[in-house]
């Protein structure tokens, strides 16, 4: 069971009510996955987040250099920026941020999710997202009445 | 041997009711200067931590 899917369909069925912020915890002993967070962050750059990273979670685990840069191509982002900045490391701060931060909250698994800050560890199923955006829902309309 | 059923118990009410576990405490995080998808503001937000291998 994959969790991108659940929290693409999650996306869509809140559309409006639900947000999702990411960030990157990209473990050090995998290949691809630092190249593949920068490749993400370079399509931020280009206004092209949402779909490469629908597309890397798609493609994982093929992300591999070379066929980052044919997701850009099919993105039809700028491929000449989007390698120089893969290559370089150009968002390796945003990243490093990021890693400060999961280990601040003690993580050491992916996928992690926070919830309206409750947190939820590794790969859960549709309903189980679900019934939480559920309740947070409840509780903000129930707090808007008061 | 008592110690060990009432570890299994704990392990089996953790399982039928993980949500319950979940909603104990809530975590600040920020979220300017990442990576958005859906409204700059919404009543639910999910802040996931990702490793796209």
């Amino acid at each position: 069971m994959e969790v991108g899917p659940t929290i693409e369909g999650l996306l869509k069925e809140f559309e409006g009510k639900v947000r999702l912020v990411v960030k990157f915890f990209p473990y050090p002993y995998r290949d691809y996955a630092r190249i593949a967070a920068e490749a993400a962050l370079e399509a931020w750059e280009q206004g092209k987040f949402r779909e490469m990273h629908e597309i890397l979670i798609r493609k994982s685990p093929r992300l591999d250099r070379e066929s980052l840069i044919g997701y850009a191509r099919e993105l039809s982002l700028d491929v000449g920026r989007f390698v120089k900045a893969i290559d370089s490391g150009e968002h390796s701060s945003i990243i490093e941020r990021d890693v400060k931060l999961a280990k601040e909250l003690d993580l050491y698994v992916t996928p992690a999710f926070y919830i309206n800050g409750l947190k939820v560890l590794g790969v859960r199923d549709y309903d189980y997202f679900r019934e939480i955006i559920v309740k947070e829902l409840k509780e903000v309309q129930d707090l808007d009445k008061r | 041997m008592k110690r060990l059923g009432l570890f299994a118990l704990f392990l089996i009410i953790e399982s039928a009711l993980p949500h319950v576990f979940a909603a104990e405490k809530r975590f600040s995080l920020p979220t300017e200067g990442s990576p958005l998808i859906g409204p700059k503001r919404a009543a639910v937000t999910i802040v996931e931590f990702i490793d796209y291998q």
